[in-house]
Order: C-alpha cells, then sequence, then structure tokens
C-alpha cells in the first residue's frame, strides 16, 4: 500500500487519539500515582498533586494523605508528570513533610512586645487587629496627596512591600490589590532581588 | 539474577543534600542535633537515623582546589560481608532480596554483635541504635522498588547524579558516562563496578572524596575472620 501524506496523517491522528484516550473513563490518574498507591506505606492514601511553596521555580509535589484516618499527610514528594521539575526536588523542597508534622511547629501567636524580653501568647483575634492597626497608621502618615511640584500623586512612601514566594499567582494578585489600594509604589517581589 | 543497581555520577553532584533529605522523609527519619563542625557537611556521619549522608571534603589535587561531594550510601554489595557476618550469628537477620539485589537489615539484627557487623563492611555504613539495639542502613527503597517507583534519593535528584534501574542498564550508562568526561578528568574512574550496587564514578581518585569509598583503600582487612568464615561455611549450610 502507498502510503501519501494525507493518508498518513489520518492514521497517525487515530492512533494517536487512541492512545492519549484509550484510558478514559476508566482511570485518570498517572501511572505514578498508581504506583504510588502500592508500596505499603501508602496503600490506604490519597493522592494530590500541589506546587512548592518556596521558591518561585515551582516545582512540582505529589502530596499523600491518609484516606482512612485524618486525611493527615503521610508522604510528600516530586511529581514525575510535572513540567518544570520532572519529579526532582531540592533539600528544602524534599523537607516538606516536617512542614506540617513537625514537633517545633508553633501553634499559638507569640508575641514580644516591645524592650520586653519574653514572649508571650495571644489570640489570633488580638494579632489580626494589631497588624491592621500597626499597618494603618503607618500607611496614613506617610500617605502624600502632592509631590514637591504640586502634582497629585496620592501615594503611600513609608511602607514597602517584598514578598512573596511561598504565594500563588492568584494571592500575589490580590495582595498586590490590597498595597496598590493603600498607595503602595514600593511593591516588590523577593525572587527577583 | 541481574536486579537493581545504584549509577552514582559524582561529576554532577552539586552537595544540595536533596537525597539526604529525601531519604530521611521517606523513612520518617528524625533530624540529628546540628553543631558547627566547621564544615558544610551535615550531620557529621550516618547513624541509625541517617542512612544517607553527603561527604564534604576540600582538597587539593595537582595544585588545584577541590571541593568534593559524596552521597554515600549503602553498596548493596553483590556478595554482602554484613550478610556473611551476619548469618554466621543469626541467619536471616540480615537478607538479600533476589529480585532487586538490595541488601536488607530486619528485626532479627538486634541479636546480632552491631560492631562485628560494621567491621565487615568494607564501607563502612551499618550503624546501630543503642537504645533497642536494631541495626540499620539503606534498605535500596525496597518497598518502592517493588511498587514501580524509584528509591528516595534518584527520585528527588535534580541533577542526575543518582541513577537507578536494571544492573546491565547502569552499567552500560556508567561506562557511557566515565567515556563521556575522561577526556577533560583522566583520573575518572568507576568504582568497585563489578561487586557493587552503587557505582561511583569518581572524576577524582576515590580516596580524595572519602576513605571508605573503594574496597580495601581503608585499613581494615578484606573479609574480618568471622565473615571468611562464614563465607567457607555457606555452601555447607546452604545443603544443611
Amino acid at each position: 500500500m502507498e502510503w501519501n501524506r494525507r493518508e498518513f496523517l489520518k492514521i497517525a491522528g487515530a492512533t494517536t487519539a487512541v492512545a492519549a484516550f484509550g484510558g478514559l473513563g476508566f482511570d485518570l490518574r498517572s501511572a505514578q500515582a498508581q504506583a504510588l498507591e502500592q508500596a505499603d506505606k501508602l496503600k490506604f492514601t490519597k493522592q494530590t498533586t500541589s506546587v512548592c511553596c518556596y521558591c518561585s521555580v515551582g516545582c512540582g509535589l505529589i502530596a499523600s494523605t491518609d484516606k482512612n484516618g485524618e486525611g493527615k499527610v503521610v508522604n510528600i514528594e516530586g511529581d514525575p508528570d510535572h513540567p518544570i521539575s520532572e519529579g526532582s526536588l531540592c533539600p528544602k523542597g524534599a523537607s516538606h513533610f516536617q512542614l506540617g508534622k513537625n514537633d517545633r511547629r508553633i501553634y499559638k501567636v507569640l508575641y514580644r512586645a516591645p524592650y520586653a524580653e519574653n514572649w508571650e501568647e495571644k489570640s489570633w483575634d488580638w494579632a489580626l487587629d494589631r497588624i491592621a492597626r500597626k499597618v494603618k497608621d503607618a500607611r496614613d502618615a506617610s500617605f502624600t496627596t502632592k509631590d514637591a511640584k504640586g502634582r497629585t500623586v496620592n501615594r503611600c512612601e513609608g511602607v514597602a512591600s517584598v514578598g512573596s514566594a511561598a504565594m500563588d499567582n492568584e494571592e500575589c494578585w490580590i495582595y498586590q490589590a490590597m498595597l496598590r489600594a493603600m498607595g503602595l509604589t514600593y511593591i516588590e517581589h523577593q525572587a527577583r532581588i | 539474577m541481574s536486579g537493581k543497581t545504584f549509577f552514582v555520577d559524582l561529576s554532577r553532584c552539586t552537595g544540595c543534600r536533596g537525597c539526604q533529605v529525601a531519604c530521611k522523609q521517606w523513612k520518617n527519619k528524625p533530624v540529628e542535633p546540628t553543631e558547627n563542625t566547621g564544615s558544610h557537611q551535615n550531620p557529621p556521619d550516618l547513624s541509625w537515623q541517617t542512612l544517607k549522608v553527603v561527604r564534604f571534603t576540600e582538597t587539593t589535587i595537582d595544585g588545584k582546589f577541590h571541593w568534593l561531594f559524596f552521597p554515600d550510601q549503602c553498596r548493596h554489595c553483590l556478595d554482602a560481608p554484613c550478610k556473611m557476618v551476619g548469618d554466621s550469628e543469626v541467619p536471616e537477620a540480615i537478607v538479600q532480596d533476589p529480585a532487586t539485589g538490595a541488601v536488607v537489615f530486619t528485626d532479627k539484627c538486634k541479636g546480632l554483635n552491631a560492631a562485628a557487623v560494621r567491621e565487615g563492611c568494607p564501607y563502612d555504613i551499618p550503624r546501630v541504635d543503642a537504645a533497642t539495639k536494631l541495626m540499620y542502613k539503606c534498605d535500596m527503597c525496597n518497598d518502592r522498588v517493588h511498587a514501580g517507583l524509584l528509591p528516595s534519593c534518584v527520585k528527588t535528584c535534580p541533577t542526575g547524579t543518582m541513577n537507578f534501574g536494571d544492573r546491565d542498564e547502569m552499567l552500560a550508562m556508567a561506562k557511557e558516562r566515565l567515556a563521556r568526561i575522561k577526556p577533560t578528568h583522566p583520573k575518572a574512574e568507576l568504582v568497585d563496578a563489578s561487586s557493587v550496587r552503587c557505582v561511583f564514578l569518581c572524576p577524582q581518585p576515590p580516596s580524595a572524596y572519602y576513605k571508605y569509598v573503594q574496597f580495601g583503600d581503608a585499613a581494615p582487612p578484606l573479609l574480618t575472620r568471622k565473615a571468611l568464615f562464614a563465607k567457607v561455611l555457606r555452601p555447607l549450610r546452604a545443603f544443611g
């Protein structure tokens, strides 16, 4: 049989479609996720993909959480299907597990007053109110409506923001919208410094 | 039986220690107390809760400074001296997986003389938990391998230093990499490739990295009397 280009493309297309959708309707999970479940430790876990929270490279993670228990994290490792990291993780990324499960984790707000030597426990309400108060005071104190030449600027020059690589795209958008609403002009991200 | 093998390409290692952390992560091992020892190496040695450690060495070779990284771990010897010592005391305390070739310490290691097992290892790998008397070392992530996954350290390696697969594939890759770097690193060599399942490609002489990189580099005898005895007895035991 003589194959012309058109015929070849038709058959190649059909083969690709079968390869791509052949598994549809049965199992959408990647082979990696299935293999993970077979390891004893991960037998009764559910796999969820995520993105490393540390630097701006954005390596992919697979988090395995307990299906029967309280959804506790059992294992976190690199996601081989991720286009950026292809399963690899640096030491910081590989240590994700202890971010959640760690006996040194602090569960309550700790506050050290100016000139105080000791930390004291506070409530979240207290802490958030205080942060909001401080931000508002600093912003109001350094807000300028006109520059030296008398032009209207309406900007806040006394507050700068640096961060955060721990935020995803959407969180960054909301964050910068809030900063601009306050009039900030010094908005930077530590990944660029 | 060809089993599995690690190929560790030290010409690619940047000393990031991803493997060391990933190992600890999968094995759920606690951290070691950190002290400044004057080196970036941390912790300073393997222990029952640190099964893999990247050793950092600053050295001068032929008048040129080198900062060498050596991700140290069990070599899973084809004919493991630790198993010979173990078998002579408690049979089945140290076992070898026929499918993968992994040398695995079981709970029965409690009954072993830990010092003798460690002495029997040419690479100084086995460690004991003083509290429980259980012995620990790398088990090739045998559970993961049987589930079709790569060992934790290999999976995480961002540079391609750590490789894992069927033995013949890994040996072929090792030979190819050696040939590739030979022109720029004439001293490069594959360490103990014919006798272990963790083959290191050292661009510099193996002894420059650490004293237990190569079989027989360090002073102790190749086989302790006990191991030798066990080896001689082994065929008898197989039939008995």
